[in-house]
């Protein structure tokens, strides 16, 4: 049993009150490093709810395409092998291989910078 | 930055300036994660001159802060909008120029367009000259720069980047495949490339371009790999309705190019876009494994891991619509 408020919950809390309360008292470097900090908090609240249902999507659609199954970081791994040097040239595999790539992309987005895939 | 660091830097910089001045720190211009921008106040004699220091990281080496000052002085003779070299340290990566005026930040030049529409076609052109003026630089001095003109080893030199990342990365396993199969055929005469002419590496004033800086990444190569550089989604900073750095057209950037003598190619410009897309993906994963590993504290490099990302969408889109 994990206490209240979630990790989400917190996170916004966290990035609320860095760019409400304590980015107007900074400046210079200080204001940057506030701004990335509050900024990767909304992420993290973000990764927190959408994360492991899109790893999942991932690792469902990297299985099909490299017909077997496995873990996600087991199924990138074996996906990056592959597309290794120039030797062993497959482009359908490829085109294959750039959708699956391109929607993992997309998810990711919706945690690291939604709006930005549009 | 704390004041300790500030009265050490100040000492340091009066030391390395003619007539050893007294160095007032008044502002800090920019805090890219390679490297530091300071406005200075030097005063000697009751007078009060204005310049601006710029210290690498340890990310950069000694070559190329070398490199830069070198250029800067032939871009200067070219008739390049440059700052004037006051001083210069390469073994701290430091130098310092005369203040010259204008904005570097890249939402406030993306402001000051806002404010005067004509000001983005403006500095387009004034960007298409001055790349033209630079890609006409006289290469005979500067033979020992590396030449990175041939696109099928500009792919290899990829992957062994790629290959040092302990993380798997299949979008740039693919746009490394991508590159090869698109390589370009005709190959030019290797001009000086500045490397990293974007938004937030020269200065805009409301009246266009007053300088370019930042040229340690300065190289031997094919010209469009500068003018693709400037148009990529990433240094466009969210205004992406205008394809040279969120500012101007890229009709604007090519007239002024062509004018000032410059030839364009289309296919190499498209091909130089997913490179250096590829490039800085590659780059943002490097800082990331930096911080990962522990040889860097800084929450700007850390946060580079989530903008990874980024450069994979515009990289896949690229080959995609290719």
């Amino acid at each position: 049993m994990l206490d209240r408020p979630d990790a989400a919950t917190l996170l916004r809390g966290m990035a609320a009150t860095l760019s409400d309360d304590v980015l107007p008292t900074t400046s210079g470097p200080a204001k940057h490093a506030v701004r990335v900090v509050a900024n990767l908090c909304r992420i993290l609240e973000r990764e927190f709810e959408l994360g492991a249902s899109q790893s999942e999507e991932t690792r469902a659609a990297l299985a099909e395409l490299l017909d077997r199954d496995g873990t996600l970081p087991e199924l990138v791994e074996e996906l990056d092998q592959r597309l290794r040097g120039d030797a062993a040239t497959d482009e359908t595999f490829d085109a294959k291989a750039l959708e699956v790539v391109l929607d993992d992309v997309e998810r990711r987005l919706q945690i690291d910078r939604p709006g930005y895939a549009s | 930055m704390t004041q300790e660091d500030v009265g050490a830097l100040s000492a340091r910089l009066s030391k390395l300036l003619p007539g050893n001045p007294t160095v007032r720190v008044t502002g800090v211009a920019s805090l890219g994660a390679q490297r530091r921008t300071l406005f200075l106040d030097l005063e000697k004699d009751g007078t009060t001159t204005k310049a601006v220091a710029q210290i690498a990281s340890q990310v950069l080496d000694g070559d190329n802060v070398a490199n830069e000052i070198r250029l800067l002085r032939a871009a200067e003779g070219k008739g390049v909008a440059v700052p004037r070299i006051l001083a210069e340290d390469v073994a701290t990566g430091t130098v310092v120029s005369e203040h010259v005026e204008g904005e570097s930040i890249p939402r406030r030049i993306l402001r000051l367009v806002e404010a005067d529409p004509e000001l983005g076609g403006r500095l387009a052109s004034d960007c298409g000259t001055a790349m033209a003026q630079i890609h006409q630089i006289p290469t005979d001095e500067f033979r020992d720069l590396q030449d990175l003109t041939d696109p099928v080893r500009y792919a290899n030199e990829m992957e062994k980047l790629l290959d040092t990342l302990t993380a798997p990365h299949p979008t740039f396993r693919l746009g490394i495949r991508w590159l090869r199969r698109n390589a370009i055929r005709d190959l030019p005469t290797p001009v000086v490339v500045h490397g990293d002419f974007r938004l937030g590496n020269f200065l805009a004033t409301e009246r266009g371009l007053s300088a370019v800086l930042d040229w340690e990444l300065v190289h031997l190569g094919d010209p469009m790999e500068d003018l693709a550089w400037l148009c990529l989604r990433t240094w466009r900073f969210g205004a992406d309705e205008n394809e040279v750095g969120g500012f101007g057209s890229l009709d604007a950037l090519r007239r002024a190019y062509e004018k000032a003598s410059g030839v364009w190619r289309e296919d190499a410009f498209a091909w130089w876009t997913v490179a250096r897309t590829l490039w800085w993906g590659l780059g943002l994963a490097r800082q990331t494994q930096v911080f990962i590993e522990g040889g860097a504290t800084s929450i700007v490099l850390a946060a580079s891991g989530r903008r990874v990302v980024e450069l994979e969408y515009d990289l896949l889109k690229l080959m995609q619509d290719a």
